[in-house]
């Protein structure tokens, strides 16, 4: 019959192991722990503050200097615009208005409604020639 | 060193490191021990002696001198364990069984174990209880101390203690009667 196993059977054993030496460094672990511990304690707050803000500072620099230049060409754009603008004769911006200038729809039918003959004018037309126009292609007879 | 002794010089600026390390060189390995035996694996026993050493190093201004230290060591010893295990299970959202089978695994496989079959089986069937009924088993077994001192670090009473230990012996046994 097999022997029923009690606690009191088996001798009191550790089973577990530490490395080498463990014991001989753990003291000098904790004590350096302790020491970094108090010195952060002793350090004046001051120190402390300024710490992150010293890690902080070149990022910060390089954004105040992105800033600057950022403002400082906004600065300038709009003075180099007038200065180029004003070196220009009155012939040459009507030239460069004539050669961009854009109708809207919208804004000729505005010009119609309002004055005939501008709208005539503003076509580098005479009102005869493009009465003539008209008649010649029949545009008056076309529904839109 | 007497504890009278060194709570005496750390409490005096200029011979308080020598006193602190001291203090840990006497009780270094009672606390990792007494921990090892709760979380089995050593680098995680060495995190929690560790911890456990700067705590006393805060506190111990603050340490009645009625109180018995090693007492008191036992303590904050017994609580970094329990706060461990129970975060470990809040972390992994592990059952009772599944940390068990955790702490087994690293008994049967860690290199830092050593010990016939029948002793193995005794830490399985030690690791089998709940972590407080293990606590009080191996404070017990291990240790061997006395259930008043046991009460003054558990902050349980005598008879609850030794109903936890019988309950924790008898199914230790029932464990060890299994094949």
């Amino acid at each position: 019959m097999k022997k029923e196993l009690r606690i009191s059977d088996i001798p009191k054993h550790n089973v577990h192991r530490v490395p080498e030496g463990y014991f001989d460094r753990l003291p000098m672990r904790i004590m350096e722990r302790t020491a970094a511990r108090e010195h952060i304690a002793s350090t004046p707050w001051q120190a402390r503050l300024w710490r992150p803000v010293r890690y902080a500072m070149a990022p910060l620099l390089l954004l105040l200097l992105f800033a600057g230049t950022f403002l400082f060409s906004m600065q300038q754009a709009p003075q180099q615009e007038k200065l180029t603008v004003a070196t220009l004769s009155d012939q040459e911006i009507m030239n460069y208005l004539n050669a961009y200038a854009q109708m809207e729809t919208a804004d000729l039918e505005e010009y119609l409604a309002a004055d005939q003959e501008l709208a005539a004018d503003f076509l580098n037309v005479s009102p005869t020639a493009a009465e003539e126009e008209l008649l010649y292609y029949k545009l008056d007879d076309l529904d839109y | 060193m007497e504890d009278k002794e060194l709570l005496e010089k750390f409490s005096q600026p200029e011979s308080r490191n020598l006193a602190f390390n001291q203090l840990v060189r006497k009780y270094q390995q009672k606390v990792y021990w007494h921990i090892r035996k709760m979380v089995i694996d050593h680098d995680d026993a060495d995190d929690l002696t560790q911890e456990v050493f700067i705590k006393i190093w805060k506190n111990l201004e603050n340490f009645r001198k009625d109180a018995q230290l090693y007492t008191w060591i036992y303590r904050i010893a017994t609580n970094e364990c329990l706060s461990f295990l129970s975060s470990k299970k809040r972390k992994f959202f592990l059952p009772i069984h599944d940390i068990t089978s955790e702490l087994t695994e690293k008994l049967v496989s860690s290199p830092d174990i050593a010990g016939d079959e029948v002793q193995l089986k005794l830490q399985k069937a030690i690791l089998r209880l709940p972590d407080k009924q293990r606590l009080v088993f191996n404070m017990k077994y291990f240790d061997e101390l006395k259930y008043e001192e046991m009460s003054e670090i558990l902050g349980t009473s005598v008879g609850a203690l030794k109903a936890s230990y019988h309950i924790a012996a008898k199914k230790i046994e029932e464990y060890l009667q299994q094949d």
